[in-house]
């Protein structure tokens, strides 16, 4: 009788520690801390499936993109940061803007890192461990120029294959009373992408500059390439091209604008077409076609491997709940998901997942088209990415006459040996 | 030191201890890593000597640029204020008869606006091409007037000058009108039976008494001017380029870069140039107190 009062009291004793974990766990909220865009509608929707299914809730917290990587040092520094944190991956990023051996969490033996893409694993790893889950169309997600093929058939343009060309058609825009491109000046960072974008395009004028460039063998200053660019830049603003807003006109009005035709083209992902479908059912993603970015008479599709990252906070006492969160993104079924519910994202870089892309033909066919590839500069290039923001104040300043085009590359210059020698690169400390 | 004498410092001991503590220990702490590279790249922290205000006061930096147009924010935000402030107070302490309570109220509602509120209003108010202050001039005919308030570097600063006036006024009058309501109104009735017009008495009654709340408020707008951060950040970000960076943006900056090293030496001038402008400007306006 004893014995089976002992065991009866044993077992609701057990039941009642699974239930207190249970509790435990129910009672756990992640906070995830990403920039704005980086976190889609389709994933906080998985949110809601994995938290009714674990009981783990996740506090998405969204900082506006001007703010964010200032947010994410201090908090990172201070030892208050999220249990996951976002980021650009890029080896260099990695080592310098996120400290990622001290700061987030080995997800080498994770479950889905056999199914990474190499090309993207590899910008998020760091001495032979992986760190981050890139959840980003980024082998196919590539910033080029997107035009209304209605606009471009009734004014009798094509797509343009040098820099001559794309300056005609937006002269012929501008005398039509069209708004030949639509550039974003006020987020202080889309006006940036015609520059480094462009990295394919200046390693085939010069041939292993990027790594001349990581071995301080060679400067941003005095390359007539990206000089050329930058006067191109210069010269397609001056005409009125960026349109007469342009230093307050924001990202978010992109799809709005070109949907209602009141721009003709928008430098934007490859996936933007499908953007704008969505948001405006009525204009079709066939509305738009696509081609290279046409200065300095580049023809070479920009890839850039990186892309926004998830990492897992070294210092947060949920580590097991955050990785189960990642683990529970990665099934088939959830990334496949993400893929049919999230316009932008055309396909995820997984193998061996049996993932259903989602191209367009015409989108197929464009990549078809451009066998030619290369990186941009802002992963190729160390110490580039994190200065972003102030190349793109720098892009203001030179639009509206306070700097000069040779200034401008001097300034990255410059800044990229503050930082190399903050990090006493040994490039710059010979 | 008898016991009452010790008194009072044993009750100042707590707050003054806290002060020392989270304010004078840290700050000399500042000022020195300064001196030093501390940044956010590597853990170690070496000393560098004056590295950091070298770069700062050369001349192919920026920094300059950000002293400059601090002085111009100091300067103008201070003048506007005060000169606003005391015409606003005058009218409110004399001139105005009906509603004067309700007048003192609106204008003094915008100091009590959070910042980041005010600055994202006026970022929509001031939008060149949707704004309302572009779109009413535009709908007046007067096209000429609507300009790109925030978006042109040889404005912007104006532009932001203008907003932050708008907001502190309200919060200068307060005190000037304080001030105004000391003065006893005897002086003014012996100056108007001695034949003293409005000017004669504003010129030598009202403006020597109100002398003590001038400085008061002279001081707090150069304290404030030389500090600008939060309306400078949220309307422009310092933009367009660099057209509207402060020493306080630039500190931002130099942090957001992860080079604390040289955002604390910044911040250390800052100090000085603080100190120095709050010392000169009590010292060169006060005066004997002026006696009846």
């Amino acid at each position: 009788m004893k014995t089976r009062i002992l065991i009866a009291v044993l077992v609701m004793l057990m039941a009642a520690l699974g239930i207190i974990a249970t509790h435990a766990q129910e009672n756990v909220t992640l906070t995830y801390m990403a920039s704005q865009g980086w976190v889609f509608d389709a994933e906080m929707e998985l949110g809601q499936r994995f938290e009714e299914e674990t009981g783990i809730h996740i506090d998405y917290q969204i900082i506006p993109s001007d703010q964010y990587f200032t947010v994410l040092k201090t908090r990172l520094n201070s030892g208050e940061a999220p249990d996951i944190f976002g980021g650009q991956s890029g080896v260099s990023d990695l080592v310098i803007q996120y400290d990622v051996e001290k700061n987030a969490v080995d997800l080498s033996n994770e479950p889905w890192a056999s199914h990474f893409d190499p090309l993207v694993a590899a910008q998020a790893t760091v001495n032979g461990k992986l760190y981050g889950l890139t959840l980003w169309a980024t082998t196919a997600t590539t910033w080029v120029v997107n035009y209304n093929t209605a606009i471009f058939d009734e004014h009798g343009l094509s797509v343009p294959t040098t820099y001559d060309e794309f300056r005609a058609i937006c002269q012929t825009l501008l005398d039509a009373g069209i708004q030949p491109i639509y550039e974003p000046f006020a987020d202080g960072w889309h006006h940036v992408l015609w520059f480094p974008e462009l990295g394919p395009r200046y390693e085939q004028v010069t041939p292993g500059l990027a790594d001349a460039l990581n071995a301080n063998e060679a400067t941003f200053a005095g390359n007539e390439t990206m000089l050329t660019v930058l006067q191109q830049y210069q010269e397609l603003y001056d005409m009125g091209c960026m349109g007469q807003n342009a230093l307050s006109d924001t990202y978010s009005n992109a799809t709005s604008v070109l949907a209602n035709g009141d721009a003709a083209m928008i430098l934007a992902n490859l996936t933007f077409p499908q953007q704008v479908e969505a948001d405006y059912p009525e204009v079709s993603a066939d509305t738009f076609g696509q081609f290279v970015i046409p200065l300095a008479d580049n023809q070479i599709l920009n890839i850039n491997p990186a892309g926004p990252t998830k990492f897992i906070y070294s210092g947060s006492p949920h580590i097991e709940e955050a990785k189960q969160y990642f683990n529970f993104l990665t099934q088939p079924e959830n990334l496949q998901y993400l893929i049919d519910n999230t316009p932008s994202m055309q396909t995820l870089p997984f193998e061996g997942l049996d993932l259903q892309p989602k191209l367009l033909p015409k989108q197929e066919a464009f990549l078809n088209e451009h066998p030619d590839r290369g990186t941009v500069y802002q992963t190729a290039v160390t110490y580039v990415n994190p200065q972003w923001m102030d190349i793109g104040k720098d892009l203001t300043a030179m639009v509206t006459g306070a700097m000069q085009p040779e200034d401008v590359l001097q300034s990255i210059d410059k800044r990229r040996a503050d930082f190399a020698n903050a990090a006493q690169d040994p490039a710059w400390s010979n | 030191m008898n016991l009452q004498n010790r008194y009072p410092f044993y009750f100042v001991l707590p707050a003054l201890t806290l002060y020392i503590v989270f304010f004078i220990i840290p700050n000399l702490s500042g000022i020195g890593l300064s001196f030093t590279d501390w940044n956010s790249y590597r853990s170690e922290i070496n000393f560098t000597g004056l590295a950091n205000f070298e770069k700062i006061f050369s001349q192919n930096e920026a920094y300059l640029n950000y002293f400059s147009n601090t002085l111009v924010f100091t300067i103008s935000t201070s003048v506007l204020k005060l000169v606003l402030g005391l015409a606003l107070a005058l009218m409110l302490n004399q001139g105005v008869k009906r509603f004067v309570h309700l007048y003192r109220t609106m204008v003094y509602l915008p100091a009590v606006l959070p910042t980041l509120v005010v600055a994202l209003i006026f970022r929509s108010i001031l939008n060149p091409a949707t704004g309302l202050l572009n779109t009413f001039l535009r709908s007046i005919g007067a096209d000429a007037l609507a300009k790109p308030w925030l978006v042109d570097p040889s404005i912007a600063l104006w532009s932001v000058i203008g907003v932050d006036t708008w907001k502190g006024v309200g919060y200068i009058m307060v005190i000037l009108l304080a001030g105004l309501q000391t003065i006893p109104r005897e002086y003014y009735e012996a100056a108007e039976v001695d034949g003293a017009n409005a000017w004669s008495r504003l010129r030598h009654i009202t403006l020597p008494l109100l002398t003590p709340a001038v400085v008061v408020v002279t001081v707090l707008n150069i304290l404030y001017g030389l500090r600008v951060f939060d309306i400078i950040y949220a309307l422009t970000n310092g933009g367009p380029g660099y057209a509207t960076e402060v020493l306080a943006t630039g500190i931002f900056r130099a942090f957001s870069q992860g080079l604390y090293g040289l955002g604390t030496a910044i911040t250390s001038i800052q100090f000085v140039i603080l100190i120095v402008a709050g010392y000169l400007v009590i010292r060169l306006m006060q005066r004997e107190p002026v006696r009846a």
